[in-house]
């Protein structure tokens, strides 16, 4: 509202500027010969100084006052063409046009490339408001700026870290856990969340530095189930499926009944199982960001995230079916979900989709037959 | 607020388009009502703008995000100095600098242009708004500033590293005064053309304009090429680099345009020439703009490659420079010509330096656009540097140089060349002198440098024997002498100073490129290396921590003769991890007139680190040079003959003087 009554006011100051000296009386105006005179007058004076301090022969003197003479006399053959004329028609019709131009114009452009509905939004605000009303990323701002002034909060980055890790912020993740582990000390939580943190960076995979994270996480806390998981995961992802199933299933024993982490570990066996059967497709895990939110939720809830996921890419696939990849993933899911006919029903799809004699389809069958699956039945 | 900012650019564009059609119907038709619509409109527009610009501002120093050149352009941990100057530090921001200096100077006229003739005033106005109005349709089309972003992000890209510096807030809006400043005079000769008739007191109302804007650039060219001088971290000053080309073409043809319109306005005479010098020199303006922007070079100035953009520009370009001279041609014969003058005069003189200034513009020209025309019909590329412009640019300044002494001293419409030789007897003999001290005690080896330091101290003496002459030094009694030096006018010593000044500038970079000696190598904490005369110790590579970057400082101790320490240098390689860029900080020592330069280089494995070194004589005269210059130009500007041309009022004042040999 504020900014109407603003731009209201910026468009009569304007319209003003134009309408005034239009409405406005006559003014005394000089002719420009008058002008004229006043220069040439000043260059005769000039040019005696100049004479004076030897900066001109008396004779060229004389020549250029001569001139300058000659341009006065010219002057007065001009004469004064100054008289204003009364204002016509025409005249009238241009100022109207003018003075209606001012305000038609700015607001009609404005209206096109404004935003007015938006309001300024200086970041000191956005960040002093109420953390309620704020977006995650506000409230990561928020947190940001403070950890800038106060660098040596371990608490404040032990509190930002697993919001990284969570906003997929990977590497910023690992800058966090390692100041909070520099600062508070080593936990196994922290150690933890660091090797979470480097192996998602690097796309999931365990790579040495986050191995020895977990390995020092089970230092500090033998029964850390996330240290574990992982660290099996890293050994699935060699290759040795057999040491990372003994892993898992030493965990599923240790794990307390209503642990969230008991399906992730079920579902990374299941695979493993399969997978030492079937042997050739490369080992993946759940994702980890999935394994990280999954980890925190009930198992309904968790078992709705993972269903509404894949609705999702289901969905997804009926709108742009030309994706291989993800018409394995939907396939590989439903198996991993137990739920065959689904399965059996996006092989199918799949296939339809791309011909059954494409390269595709070949891929997609085989990739079912190492799942325990066939096209037809 | 930002709304409030673009609303008020919107209607800075209205109105600008108002200011171009009614004064100039007004003038057509001589009526005194609409030709006084420009006054008022010129300066509302210029508050709108200023609102506008100051709009834009606020949402960088508080990083407001939710604007996106804000978001493109800044960084919530950049100081608050680098946020405010990251306004103009990218294409929309700069371009709505441009033109909120171009509304600044056409209210300027509005509110000090009282005293011109009312037609002459109103089509000076319409042609600035046309420039106006152009300019605002570009940035509301093109590249609006002020855009959104809806959700905003929660932070910003950074600014461009490169302009996080000091000289951000100085160059860019120096030169732009610069630039702009020669639109007052493109405005006073299309006026002009328009009425088919140049009043007499023109030059007048004219040439303090050219004054400011030459002043403004010169300045403006100066602290770029310092900038680029301790910035980019290899030492050079100027590296004929089309950008700075794009600068300097409007400068020299500024410096030709100065001096024609002392012509015209003391003896009526060059007055075709010195309009046509007008458009031409904002032309070249305009063309430096249109080459940084558009992108079509790429350079240090590399924050703007939009093509789209470039076209709108070549239109621009095309409605100013080909419609002006189109004017030019069909109205320049009904213009009357002035005064006669003898071949060795005063005006004489100047013509020569315009001769020599035009040429050399026209040299920097076909180097810079030869390159491109080049690429346009064969595909092929081909660069055109210093080599080029040392073979054509340098053999056109030397001649020039030499003869700048004479000027000033030789007599209006008859001068005796014989007598001013014999008055600059003094200077040529301490020119020699620095000739051969160079030659016998300095260095013998190069005969060019002894030359050039003796063109150096030849400008420096020539230009106080001009004022000792003008004093009547040698002819007259002390005290009329003193009395004499004081009465002079302002203008005779801005001329000096000028002068004085390009001779420093000409012995700061001969000095420098003749005597400068450089040394590349890798350095371990510790090592000591010399440099003429110089001892430094390497004292190690420290950590360290700014506010949006992370760097490695290396550590420099200037030796006594002693061995302690007496002055540290610090180099640093600067790493900017928002844009992944890294930047060199040069270490720099100013001794006396000189100064020894180091920048850091790669790292070693071993742990050394490249170090270059260079010592680089009389350097800081190039800008101190430049500096004397501009004092002059302010010198100039305060003469009085500058503020004759008003009917009426000033007469009684100034009607008393004829009679005094002394104002």
């Amino acid at each position: 509202m504020l900014f109407w009554v603003i731009a209201a006011i910026l468009t009569l100051g304007a319209s003003l500027a134009v309408l005034l000296p239009l409405a406005g009386g006559p003014k005394g105006v000089s002719a420009s010969s008058d002008h004229d005179l006043e220069v040439y007058r000043d260059q005769l004076s000039e040019l005696d100084r100049d004479v004076a301090r030897g900066l001109i022969q008396p004779a060229e003197a004389e020549e250029a006052r001569a001139e300058i003479a000659r341009r006065i006399l010219r002057l007065d053959n001009v004469g004064d063409k100054a008289a204003t004329r009364q204002p016509s028609m025409a005249t009238r019709l241009v100022a109207t046009a003018a003075v209606l131009a001012v305000p038609l114009v700015s607001w009609g452009l404005y209206s096109q490339l404004g935003s007015p509905e938006l309001p300024s939004q200086p970041l000191s605000e956005r960040l002093a408001k109420n953390p309620a009303d704020s977006s995650v990323d506000e409230l990561v701002a928020r947190a940001e700026a403070y950890l800038a002034a106060n660098p040596s909060d371990g608490r404040g980055w032990d509190v930002l870290a697993p919001v990284y890790l969570r906003m997929q912020r990977f590497s910023d993740a690992v800058t966090a856990y390692r100041n909070a582990i520099r600062l508070d000390g080593d936990s196994a939580a922290r150690q933890a969340g660091l090797g979470e943190a480097i192996a998602s960076a690097a796309g999931g995979i365990v790579s040495a530095d986050a191995q020895a994270a977990f390995e020092a996480a089970l230092k500090l806390d033998p029964a850390n189930p996330k240290a574990s998981f992982y660290l099996a995961m890293g050994m699935a992802q060699e290759g040795r499926i057999e040491e990372a199933t003994a892993g898992w299933q030493k965990m599923l024993a240790a794990l307390p009944q209503d642990s969230a982490w008991r399906a992730a570990v079920e579902q990374a066996l299941a695979e493993s199982a399969r997978r030492s059967v079937a042997s050739g497709v490369p080992a993946k895990g759940p994702d980890a960001g999935d394994v990280d939110a999954a980890s925190s939720m009930s198992p309904q809830d968790r078992e709705a995230m993972i269903n509404t996921m894949v609705a999702g890419l289901d969905e997804r696939l009926r709108q742009n079916p030309r994706d291989a990849e993800g018409w394995m993933q939907l396939i590989r899911s439903y198996v991993v979900l137990g739920k065959a006919d689904q399965a059996r029903g996006a092989l199918n799809r799949g296939i339809a989709v791309f011909g059954s004699d494409s390269e595709e389809a070949k891929k997609f069958t085989a990739f079912a037959v190492s799942l325990g699956l066939t096209a037809t039945e | 607020m930002v709304e409030t900012g673009h609303f008020a650019l919107v209607l800075a564009f209205a109105l600008s388009l108002v200011q171009t059609l009614v004064p100039m119907f007004g003038a057509r038709m001589n009526n005194q009502k609409m030709m006084a619509v420009g006054g008022p409109v010129a300066v509302t527009g210029f508050a709108l703008t200023a609102l506008s610009f100051a709009a834009l501002a606020i949402a960088y120093a508080t990083s407001d995000f939710s604007v996106a050149n804000v978001w493109d352009n800044s960084h919530s941990l950049q100081p608050l100095i680098y946020k405010i100057t990251g306004t103009w530090g990218n294409h929309e921001g700069s371009m709505l600098l441009w033109v909120l200096i171009l509304t600044f100077f056409g209210a300027l006229v509005a509110a000090f242009g009282s005293n011109l003739p009312a037609t002459l005033r109103a089509n000076v106005l319409a042609v600035q708004g046309a420039i106006g109005a152009t300019f605002l349709l570009f940035i509301l089309a093109t590249s609006n500033p002020f855009a959104r972003l809806n959700p905003a992000p929660i932070e910003g890209r950074d600014l461009n590293p490169i302009l996080q510096d000091l000289g951000l807030a100085i160059h860019p809006p120096l030169l732009y005064l610069g630039y702009v400043g020669f639109s007052i005079c493109f405005s006073f000769s299309v006026a002009a053309l328009i009425e088919g008739r140049i009043d007499a007191s023109w030059a007048r109302w004219v040439r303090p304009w050219t004054l400011v804007a030459w002043m403004f650039l010169t300045g403006g060219i100066a602290m770029g090429s310092y900038w680029a001088y301790y910035e980019l971290g290899w030492g050079g000053f100027w590296f004929w680099d089309p950008v700075e080309n794009a600068s300097f073409m409007p400068w020299l043809a500024g410096t030709a345009l100065l001096h024609s319109a002392i012509v015209m306005e003391k003896r009526s005479a060059l007055k075709i020439w010195t309009l046509l010098l007008a458009i031409l020199t904002f032309s070249l303006s305009l063309l430096g703009t249109f080459l940084v922007r558009s992108g079509v070079l790429t350079s240090v100035h590399a924050f703007a490659t939009d093509p789209t953009r470039g076209v709108f520009i070549l239109c621009i370009l095309t409605l100013f420079i080909g419609g002006s001279l189109a004017l030019f041609a069909f109205r320049a014969s009904r213009l009357t010509a002035g005064g006669l003058f003898h071949p060795i005069s005063r005006e004489g003189a100047l013509v020569l330096n315009n001769l020599f200034l035009t040429t050399a513009t026209a040299t920097v020209l076909i180097g810079t656009l030869y390159p491109l025309a080049v690429e346009a019909v064969s595909a092929d590329k081909i660069s055109v540097g210093a080599p080029f412009f040392n073979l054509t640019f340098g053999p056109l300044m030397v001649p020039l140089l030499v003869v700048v002494p004479f000027g000033p001293l030789l007599a209006w419409k008859r001068g005796d060349i014989f007598a001013v030789a014999q008055r600059l007897m003094a200077a040529f003999a301490a020119a020699l002198l620095a000739v051969l001290v160079t030659a016998l005690f300095i260095d013998g080896a190069s005969v060019f440098a002894a030359l050039g330091v003796g063109l150096g101290f030849w400008l420096i003496c020539g230009a106080l024997t001009d004022i000792a002459v003008k004093s009547g030094f040698g002819t007259v009694a002390p005290s009329i002498m003193l009395r004499r030096f004081a009465g002079l006018p302002r203008s005779v010593f801005g001329t000096a100073l000028a002068h004085l000044g390009l001779g420093l500038t000409t012995l700061g970079i001969v000095g420098t490129l003749c005597f400068g000696t450089e040394k590349i190598l890798s350095m371990h904490a510790g090592e000591t290396v010399q440099l003429s005369g110089h001892t430094l110790r390497f004292e190690g590579l420290y950590p360290a921590q700014g506010p949006n970057y992370s760097e490695d400082r290396g550590r420099f101790a200037l030796l006594g003769a002693d061995g302690s320490t007496t002055a540290v240098i610090t180099s640093s390689k600067r790493s900017y991890p928002v844009r992944q860029m890294t930047t060199t900080e040069s270490g720099i020592k100013t001794i006396g007139f000189s100064q020894l330069y180091l920048s850091l280089g790669d790292e070693g494995t071993d742990g050394s680190v490249v170090v270059r070194l260079w010592w680089k004589p009389l350097v800081t005269l190039i800008w101190g040079g430049a500096l004397v210059m501009m004092a002059g130009a302010a010198m100039s500007l305060m003469d009085r003959r500058l503020r004759v041309g008003a009917p009426s009022r000033r007469r009684k004042s100034t009607g008393a003087v004829p009679s005094a040999s002394l104002p």
